[in-house]
């Protein structure tokens, strides 16, 4: 295969619609209705060795490809009977201890069976939800810790960034579990919907763990399973929606570190303050031309190599952020300026290097600093009223950002205003509720337009234009 | 800032199992809700003889701050708050009672302070917020056309609800106490439905505890401690504890912008404590928790000696510690 083909098969590889974002749903139950009244293809059973095949034959039949998740030690088995059963494919349940052997164990399932896709899953996202600071013990009493404090989100943006880097050419594949809501608590449509919603809008893939109340409940078409499941449909016709497949996320603040860290806590801050980020590893930064980033900042220990390219990098104008630096490094021949205790700044030709003499132990002042040495002039995005709302911008071939997903945690609905870089004629908004699409009113100004999403429940899209 | 998934996880699991064992032995119920308004999560936890009364009552008492937010939002448009700071310059408005109430405790809180602690303060709040969101820090002019919109005394009150500004450009911010009237009101709700135990929490910055926990003398409560090092905790009955902090300082910037701002000198004060205040209700806790950070230890101290019902305590992120103690005891669960 020449290089021309390769690098057209990987770019189909990474803009295929098909595997854009895709909600796989977990299924347990021993029946199951048809795929179209779910409103899903995809369906997982777990691997058992020696479990009987038959529901595997009657989902492929009620009109699903059937996935097999297995651990990582049973992939060859699982995947021989899947291969023999007809399956779509067969989804490894990787522990991050078990990475290093995982692309060996990929390379040779794929050649052994070249028409069953293996996807690799990351078992360790969270629940994505607001939370409170309530804690209560097991004899019954609260207890309460009061800082003065923002809501809490939990959110797996940071944890997707970090695999599409770590995973890459595959979309990131994850799941969480539910958070344990007591015998009578069971997940909510908003639970589940808020679920879907964060899958589509950051563009990751999702095995949907469907509580086994809701699998009894639709097998038996109870009513409220239905008016439940009905409500996850509409958010799953939204997500799965592959008009945005050939764009990209748009991020002009780059984080680079030696090792990836699926829970990094900066990253994860820096998702919460609605920062566009991309992960890149210190060997990355050795091959990968960094263009277009407004921001560097380098956790990774640079050695003299790593070290010429961030100062490159701040030659050409940007400001790179180098964490824990210790050692003597070329850009320290400008002239220092002690910008406070913790960090000094050098000049270097267009941008400059700063040097924090420690590691970040306060991730919310960190994120909260990197909004600031970015300014308004940088900022690809802001928002306000929207604490509770997490905003990815994407952009075209031309680097133009040409949509927006938002997803709310607050569980109520929030009327929010949004300025985006870049002059706006048009602006479409989309949601589960109303479809596609409202008009809003964009106000120009500075190469910046502003308007006001008059209210967001879970998810909403805004398409932008310019004419 | 790391917080610990499986304490969350714990929050659900003893509420229900602890409804459920309770319904069986007919002891009170607790039933947990939480609602986003206001910018933060409010949450309630009551017990009841069942838990569709605790819920019920939950609900209203959550739809009561909701209430509130409609009147002193200054972030919605139509709150009775923005009308207010659109068109009470020199012309009287009559305004609701639950606003009036508020801005005049307000005004009670800023003289007790000698002005340190001002709801006018909101122009200059306004140009360090933008400072914060990466604006530029705002110039000597910008803060001096600002701090000429500043003083509370430019406040007319007329009882008993009409309130007219003597400035043109005054703008009002209930950002220091509206939280804590906001469980005030709730706390009321919940017992005029017959509900006597709870506690409500306005995302950890004010606390109301009603009466107990079944058989415990009181809500235990952990205060901030930016140290680590102490871990000082209060047993709350009928009281409400209030906690405010400065805006953390800059790792990357020279200078530090900050949310809570001294109307004196119109910057973000410069200190490192948190102070939690302790007392009978929410809305002197919040008013008095800001008032005592912007007074520092040695003020504030004398000011509180002259109250009743009242406990303060000063943290630094190197354990300093500053205790006033006219009411609740404050508990250490660590030794230095």
């Amino acid at each position: 295969m020449s290089f021309r083909n390769l690098a057209v098969l990987c770019l189909c590889v990474i803009v295929s619609p098909a595997a854009w974002s895709t909600v796989f749903v977990q299924w347990n139950s021993a029946t199951l209705p048809p795929a179209s009244a779910l409103g899903v293809n995809e369906i997982v059973f777990a691997w058992e060795p020696g479990a009987p095949n038959a529901l595997l034959a009657t989902a492929r039949k009620r009109g699903y490809r059937v996935y097999v998740e297995t651990p990582l030690n049973q992939a060859t088995l699982a995947a021989k009977a899947c291969a023999r059963k007809g399956c779509a494919g067969i989804i490894l349940k990787v522990l991050e201890a078990e990475s290093a052997e995982t692309e060996k164990s990929i390379a040779s399932l794929r050649s052994a069976y070249p028409k069953l896709r293996v996807l690799v899953l990351s078992p360790t996202g969270k629940q994505p939800k607001i939370r409170g600071s309530f804690v209560i013990k097991r004899n019954s009493v609260l207890e309460v810790s009061s800082p003065t404090a923002q809501p809490w989100i939990d959110t797996n943006l940071a944890f997707i960034k970090i695999e599409q880097r770590s995973r890459r050419p595959q979309v990131p594949l994850y799941t969480f579990s539910w958070s344990d809501q007591g015998p009578q608590t069971t997940p909510t449509a908003d639970d589940y919907s808020l679920a879907v919603a964060e899958a589509g809008a950051f563009h990751a893939d999702l095995v949907l763990q469907l509580d086994e109340h809701l699998q009894q409940g639709l097998n038996r078409h109870d009513g409220d399973a239905w008016a439940l499941w009905n409500q996850v449909r509409s958010m799953l016709k939204v997500s799965a929606d592959a008009s945005a497949a050939a764009l990209e996320p748009a991020a002009n603040v780059a984080v680079i570190v030696d090792q990836l860290d699926p829970h990094d806590e900066v990253a994860n801050l820096l998702s919460r303050h609605n920062i566009p980020f991309r992960v890149f590893t210190a060997a990355d930064l050795k091959t990968e031309e960094l263009k277009g980033f407004d921001i560097v900042i380098v956790f990774a220990k640079p050695d003299a190599e790593t070290a010429e390219r961030i100062k490159n990098l701040a030659t050409a104008g940007a400001t790179v952020v180098v964490v824990d630096a210790h050692g003597q490094y070329s850009w320290q021949n400008s002239q220092p300026v002690q910008l406070n205790e913790h960090t000094t700044s050098y000049s270097v030709g267009n941008g400059k290097v700063l040097e924090l003499a420690e590691a970040v132990s306060d991730p919310e002042t960190f994120a909260q600093d990197i909004r600031r040495l970015l300014g308004k002039r940088n900022a690809l995005l802001s928002l306000w009223n929207g604490l509770t709302t997490i905003a990815v911008p994407y952009k075209n071939r031309g680097a133009t950002i040409t949509l927006l997903e938002l997803v709310n945690y607050a569980g109520e609905p929030v009327r929010l205003q949004v300025q985006v870089k870049g002059s706006f004629t048009s602006i479409r908004y989309e949601t589960p509720e109303h479809g596609c699409c409202e008009s809003l009113e964009p106000v120009t100004h500075d190469g910046f337009t502003e308007f006001v999403i008059p209210e967001i429940r879970i998810a909403g899209r805004i398409n932008l234009e310019s004419r | 800032m790391r917080f610990d998934k499986r304490l969350a996880a714990a929050l659900v699991i003893v509420i229900l199992s602890a409804g459920l064992s309770a319904q069986s032995s007919g002891e009170p119920i607790l039933v947990y809700k939480e609602k986003y308004v206001m910018g933060t999560v409010f949450e309630i936890a009551a017990y009841a003889e069942s838990s569709e009364k605790a819920s019920a009552a939950i609900d209203k008492a959550l739809q009561e701050i909701v209430r509130m937010d409609d009147l002193m939002s200054n972030y919605k448009p139509e709150s009775a708050l923005s009308r207010l700071n659109r068109s009470g310059h020199f012309h009287t408005q009559k305004v609701p009672p639950d606003l009036y109430r508020v801005i005049e405790q307000a005004v009670q809180f800023s003289k007790l302070s000698g002005g340190k602690f001002d709801i006018t303060v909101a122009p200059l709040v306004n140009l360090w917020k933008a400072a914060l969101s990466g604006d530029s820090m705002p110039s000597l002019s910008q803060r001096q056309q600002a701090e000429d919109c500043v003083g509370y005394k430019k406040i007319e009150l007329t009882p008993p609800d009409q309130i007219t500004f003597r400035s043109s450009c005054m703008q009002l911010d209930l950002g220091a106490i509206g939280k804590g009237y906001a469980v005030d009101r709730a706390g009321e709700m919940l017992r005029s439905l017959g509900v006597c135990n709870a506690l409500i929490n306005s995302g950890g910055s004010t606390i109301l505890a009603m009466g107990s926990p079944p058989g415990q003398p009181g809500w235990l409560v952990h205060l901030r401690d930016p140290s680590h090092k102490i871990d000082p905790y209060v047993m709350l009955n009928d009281q409400s504890v209030s906690t405010s902090e400065q805006t953390a300082v800059s790792l990357l910037a020279p200078e530090s912008a900050g949310h809570i701002i001294d109307p004196v000198t119109g910057r973000p004060i410069d200190t490192q404590f948190a102070v939690s205040v302790i007392t009978s209700f929410g809305t002197p806790s919040d008013g008095l928790s800001t008032t005592l950070l912007l007074l520092g230890p040695k003020v504030g101290k004398s000011l509180v000696d002259g109250m009743s019902n009242v406990s303060a305590i000063w943290i630094s992120p190197k354990a300093e510690i500053e205790t006033v103690t006219n009411g609740p005891n404050i508990f250490f669960g660590k030794q230095l």
